[in-house]
């Protein structure tokens, strides 16, 4: 039996019934990762050392009888996660030698929960991108086929627990970040509430849309790390001051009744037949599981594109003002005056995406074009707000394709970023609405590429969406990468 | 989007770019406005009052003082310090 191919569920029997050590475990994924990770290319990062002795403190609390859900579980995080002592380079030339000097509040929950991580996984630059080939150091493949991208920003994470080369990850999702490369990865990803999860830690890109969350096997071993990473931080003021339930609580209930959405617009021109068709087929499945297909409509959608790389621009120029090359970050040789050294620093750090989108939001934010751009696309965030609020008077969740394709090959789009930003057209209206959605494979296309479905929820109801995505995979075969 | 609104924009951003950088800028920037261009269809108008969607986010935090990182952890990170960050002369 190959245990790196295992849920965190079955590890977890497992590691308590000592049939496997976590050291054992850890080896199994480094040696995995030592053999197959020069073809995909997932990690900047693989802190093997650490990860020995994070396992065998681990295995002292296992033998101890006091486990928790992901004590001894080897996972990823993403490279724009703080974790302390260990570079966090976010996929730049600009972070390159960064090392933080602090754990993001992610990191201090995921390590009070006794994980190990294997290492830090590669992403689009600043998370910047859907394909992960802006990153400046690892060009991610996907794992079903070398010749594809495996999706972005988190493509590093998703490709990762695709090729099972660690047995979960932490993604970061600001427009589909998550949801987008555990689609084309055929893994399950989730965006949580805006304001579940402290963004303590987690490099800025967008504020009021960025998200950290899980990417995993399945739906539920999803939930096991939502509950260690959820909860108020005092460090990060955004996020929401309430209790964090239990998102296993309604795993395995029956769905008999649930209302799923189906928004029309979001099965229109520019979507994929096959994608189209396996996420309809999808619909089908839940209506003989007891479901009840609701037809309805989101006319902003069109707009939503736009709407979503204004403000994601906009904040991003701001937060990204911070790389003066003076107190972290590359810094270029003496310019003559202190501005001609931010200038240099700057230019030589960044890559081209970056560059782009600093234009943009500088664009976006400068006077003169405020209004017709930045104004225009917060009124269009409200719009969407209101739209989705509709929605959810007449059913529990919402069923979307996560992307309009499947995975596509390296350097097909890199070339035109105009038709890269229109390919997030299925996913940046859950984040302009700060809701939960999560991303589980339905099906495959026929050259055997993922395909996922998007189930969106309420604000706050994780709970549901895991038990929707859950109750599919159940009945579902997935077939995994042959890597 | 024409080169002196890019140079105008890359000032802005204090990011530097050659004659020939700028003119492949401006034309990558044509294609992503023409996409931005969209919100201008919608006679819309944003309204702050009534942006209360995250309000109860902004609950106030306790002013209290926290222990700092220490000095020699936070420098280790700037390519040139002396017990705090140089940078070059900014005063004639």
């Amino acid at each position: 039996m190959d245990i790196t191919a295992l849920k965190i569920r079955d590890m977890r029997t497992m590691l308590d019934k000592k049939e496997v050590s976590a050291a054992e475990l850890a080896d199994a994924y480094l040696e995995r990762i030592n053999n197959v990770d020069g073809k995909l290319e997932s990690y900047i990062t693989v802190t093997a050392d650490e990860a020995k002795s994070a396992a065998a403190k681990a295995q002292e609390i296992i033998d101890k009888g006091e486990a928790a859900p992901l004590t001894g579980i080897p996972m990823a995080i993403k490279d724009n996660i703080c974790t302390d002592g260990v570079k966090t380079t976010c996929a730049s030339k600009m972070l390159e030698d960064f090392v933080p000097p602090y754990n993001a509040t992610v990191m201090e929950k995921l390590n009070a929960g006794g994980i190990v991580m294997l290492g830090k996984t590669s992403m689009d630059e600043f998370a910047m991108g859907g394909s992960t080939q802006t990153s400046a150091f690892k060009k991610t493949k996907n794992p079903y086929d070398l010749g594809r991208v495996p999706g972005g920003s988190s493509g590093g994470s998703a490709a990762a627990v695709g090729a099972s080369l660690c047995a979960a990850a932490l993604g970061s999702d600001t427009g589909g970040s998550i949801r987008q490369p555990a689609s084309f990865c055929g893994v399950t990803g989730m965006k949580p509430t805006y304001g579940r999860v402290s963004r303590y830690g987690l490099v800025a890109f967008a504020s009021s849309l960025d998200q950290i969350g899980p990417i995993a096997k399945d739906a539920h071993d999803c939930a096991l790390i939502l509950n260690q990473i959820s909860g108020y931080d005092y460090h990060d003021g955004t996020s929401a001051k309430l209790d964090v339930p239990d998102f296993t609580a309604k795993i395995g209930k029956d769905i008999k009744g649930m209302k799923i959405a189906m928004p029309k617009e979001f099965y229109a021109k520019g979507i994929d037949e096959d994608v189209k068709n396996a996420v309809t087929e999808a619909a089908k499945q839940y209506e003989k599981m007891g479901a009840v297909i609701v037809d309805c409509s989101m006319p902003s959608l069109k707009y939503a594109v736009a709407a979503y790389y204004l403000i994601a621009s906009a904040e991003a120029s701001s937060n990204l003002s911070r790389y003066d090359g003076i107190k972290y970050g590359h810094r270029a040789e003496e310019g003559e005056s202190y501005n001609d050294l931010i200038c240099n620093s700057r230019s030589e750090g960044f890559g081209d995406e970056v560059k782009r989108r600093i234009l943009l939001g500088n664009y976006a934010l400068s006077s003169g074009y405020y209004d017709a751009y930045y104004g225009k696309a917060m009124a269009l965030k409200q719009k969407i707000r209101e739209e989705y609020g509709e929605i959810f008077e007449n059913c529990d969740v919402i069923l979307t394709p996560t992307a309009p394709t499947v995975a596509y090959g390296i350097n097909e789009n890199i070339s035109d970023p105009a038709k890269m930003y229109q390919a997030d057209i299925c996913t940046v209206t859950v984040n302009i609405a700060s809701l939960p959605a999560i991303s589980t494979t339905c099906g495959y296309d026929k050259n055997g590429m993922p395909i996922g479905m998007s189930i969106v929820g309420r604000r706050w109801d994780e709970a549901t969406v895991i038990q929707a995505a859950d109750a599919y995979e159940k009945q579902f075969t997935p077939v995994p990468a042959k890597l | 989007m024409d080169i002196e609104m890019v140079r105008y924009l890359s000032k802005l951003g204090k990011l530097n770019f050659t004659d020939e950088e700028l003119e492949k800028v401006a034309g990558e920037m044509t294609g992503i406005i023409e996409i931005m261009d969209a919100v201008k269809e919608i006679d819309i108008t944003y309204e702050p009052l009534k942006d209360n969607h995250n309000v109860y986010l902004n609950g106030l935090r306790e002013d209290r003082a926290m222990e700092s990182f220490p000095t020699e952890k936070i420098l280790k990170n700037a390519v040139s310090s002396e017990n705090c960050f140089v940078v070059p002369k900014v005063v004639e």
